[in-house]
């Protein structure tokens, strides 16, 4: 056998260095060659990176995605708030019949100690998720601020004068107002394992975006009794970066002091976010707007 | 005859000038006496065999100097680890303004460069030193590489990215004899091979680490690889493994002993954590037999830490609350004593089989 040289360990390295980035820019050629689906999000469903730690150094700029789960109906909304992103609230949709359908084993009954044991001890899985962009489950979430508001106003007008019904008034206006104009309209409302089946679904290319992201079953104590539940505890790629073409659309708006009638930072902008063949995203186009 | 690697050059400089002093203990003692020819043969030829491993390899020729290499040693280390860590900041610090072709080409063009110039200063350094520093810069430029066309190009992260880190790593770690990159390369298999075991069982890789059980496969790996591959020409690196491999066995069952719930195990947490407490007990003593066995004196020592460890946590649990502080620390140094005495007996034991095996 040849012995092994100098020469062969600097080939072997380069060799290696190569193929291993033509192996990843292949596979982004191949996610970028037909956008499975393309979705206009606004500040509102984008957040800038916060500018302190490590990101202080960081030069580059990544766009965190603020999706949003419609809570079931016997949550208690408000204390969390119907406005709340990200992990926190379990779906209606995503019950045993759907866990079971995404491969998690639910055959165990959830009110026996052993179940309990299993259901604990049961990890998150990574799943496909169908993102829906201002669609019905948006428009539910605003129905349902609007009717908290009015309650609430209906419990002032019966007790005037008081100070606890006049703050709780205060704080549904405030949760209405967020939830018209600066909540994520991004939710998440299904999830499956076949892309196909689940665009067979979601046709509408431009409202709905298959990604992936990871669904965790729990057991929890709803009215003292055991009921197995789930969480989106979060997608697989939650932060999209942002090419230097667009750097100064974004710059001056991470310094910006634009805020809305409640304080809240609000620098405005349209980000056009294609998904690809492999589900990755990318920015297709960008702007500030007025 | 193959050519000695670094390692038997200095293994060897050492024993001539452990020789030495012990002929001149031999000589004034009278035991044995060499003529002057032959004592001049005896010297001419050690000092053409250290001027030779000085020339070839920067060796420490006296006691002195080891200490200073020690201190290399350690200042390389330590820089490597710096200049790794600067790379990857300055990275952070200026990438942002680089359009995606020149970031692509910025970071493929640096884990080619230092590679390069590693291998360029590999050619030019005997100590070795140096090429540490280069080697563990080039390693991390690869990883940066990566791990930042993920985050520019926004892909799925994936755990297929640890086998060309670990690959690199084992390519520095053989050809330039270097312990650091094994232990990078290790490292890395070691997460991917958990990672696997995880999504085999069903797990989404990035959790592998909330199941310790996940690692016991790639320890077992670890621990047996330099059974069936030879590791002559590579001094020290078949003892790494073996640590390794112990380590990988023993945190996360030190974790399982403690924390039972986060186990696959389908039974009460205590009775988890008790089993796992038996087998850190029964498995770190094995080690220590093993190692005393085949002579492993990492084995030994790696098996002894991971024993007190998991004698001295139990101790806590037991007594922290109900003991007086004088009397659990007491405790704690008679184990101590005790744990001495049963190794010098152990030792002793050993003695008397080599003896046995000798006459």
């Amino acid at each position: 056998m040849k012995k092994w040289s100098r020469t062969h360990t600097l080939v072997a390295g380069i060799v290696l260095i190569l193929a291993t980035n033509a192996v990843a820019l292949l596979g982004v050629a191949y996610n970028r060659s037909e956008p499975e689906s393309t979705l206009r999000l606004t500040e509102r469903e984008l957040n800038l990176p916060y500018n302190w730690g490590f990101e202080k150094e960081n030069s580059g700029i990544a766009l965190s995605l603020q999706w949003r789960v419609l809570a079931r109906q016997d949550e208690v909304r408000f204390v969390l708030g119907t406005s709340y992103t990200g992990f926190g609230n379990a779906p209606d949709w995503l019950d045993k019949a759907k866990l079971a359908a995404l491969g998690f084993d639910v055959s165990k009954p959830e009110d026996t100690p052993q179940g309990r044991m299993y259901y604990d001890k049961m990890l998150s899985k990574e799943v496909l998720l169908v993102l829906e962009l201002d669609g019905p489950a948006c428009r539910v979430a605003l129905a349902r601020a609007q009717q908290h508001l009015q309650e609430e106003q209906a419990l002032l007008k019966a007790n005037p004068g008081k100070k606890e019904f006049e703050e709780r008034t205060k704080n549904a206006k405030r949760e209405f107002y967020q939830e018209e104009r600066m909540s994520s309209r991004l939710f998440v409302v299904d999830a499956g394992r076949d892309a196909a089946s689940l665009r067979a679904r979601y046709a509408d290319r431009h409202r709905y975006a298959i990604v992936r992201g990871k669904i965790q079953p729990q057991v929890v104590d709803i009215n003292h009794k055991p009921e197995l539940v789930a969480y989106i505890t979060g997608l697989s790629i939650s932060e999209i970066n942002v090419p230097a073409i667009y750097r100064q659309i974004f710059e001056p708006l991470r310094k910006s002091t634009l805020t809305n009638q409640y304080g809240v930072a609000t620098p405005p902008f349209e980000v056009s976010v294609a998904f690809g063949k492999r589900l990755e995203p990318w920015i297709t186009e960008a702007k500030g707007s007025k | 005859m193959r050519a000695p690697s670094r390692t038997d050059a200095q293994q060897r400089a050492d024993d001539i000038r452990i020789f030495q002093r012990e002929l001149d203990r031999l000589e004034r003692e009278n035991v044995v006496s060499f003529s002057e020819t032959q004592k001049r043969a005896l010297m001419d030829h050690h000092e053409r065999l250290l001027a030779q491993y000085t020339q070839d390899y920067d060796i420490d020729r006296d006691v002195q100097a080891k200490q200073l290499s020690l201190g290399m040693r350690i200042a390389s280390f330590l820089g490597a680890l710096a200049l790794a860590a600067s790379v990857f900041f300055l990275f952070y610090q200026f990438w942002g303004l680089l359009s995606t072709p020149w970031q692509v080409a910025s970071l493929l063009l640096s884990a080619a460069a230092t590679f390069v110039a590693t291998f360029w200063i590999q050619g030019r350094d005997a100590t070795g030193y140096f090429t540490k520093l280069g080697a563990m810069v080039t390693f991390a430029c690869f990883v940066l590489n990566i791990s930042m066309l993920g985050q520019i190009f926004n892909i799925t992260p994936s755990d297929k990215a640890l086998i060309p880190w670990a690959a690199l790593a084992f390519l520095f770690a053989y050809t330039c004899d270097l312990r650091l990159l094994l232990a990078a390369g290790i490292l890395c298999l070691i997460a991917f091979v958990s990672a696997r075991t995880g999504t085999w069982g069903g797990l989404y890789w990035l959790d592998f680490g909330r199941r310790p059980e996940n690692f016991f496969p790639a320890a077992v790996l670890m621990f047996l690889f330099p059974q069936p591959v030879n590791h002559a020409r590579f001094a020290g690196f078949a003892a790494v493994y073996r640590v390794f491999g112990l380590i990988t066995l023993f945190l996360p069952a030190l974790v399982l002993a403690n924390w039972g719930q986060a186990s696959y195990l389908m039974v009460d947490s205590d009775v988890v954590e008790g089993m796992y407490q038996v087998f850190g007990f029964v498995g770190s003593a094995l080690a220590i037999w093993l190692g005393a066995r085949r002579h492993w004196p990492e084995v030994v020592n790696t098996g002894v830490i991971f024993f007190v460890i998991f004698l001295y946590t139990k101790f806590y649990d037991w007594w922290w609350e109900i003991m007086p502080k004088y009397l659990f620390f007491l405790v704690l140094g008679l184990t101590a004593i005790l744990f001495i005495v049963v190794l010098r007996r152990l030792r002793t034991t050993n003695y008397k089989l080599l003896e046995g095996g000798a006459a």
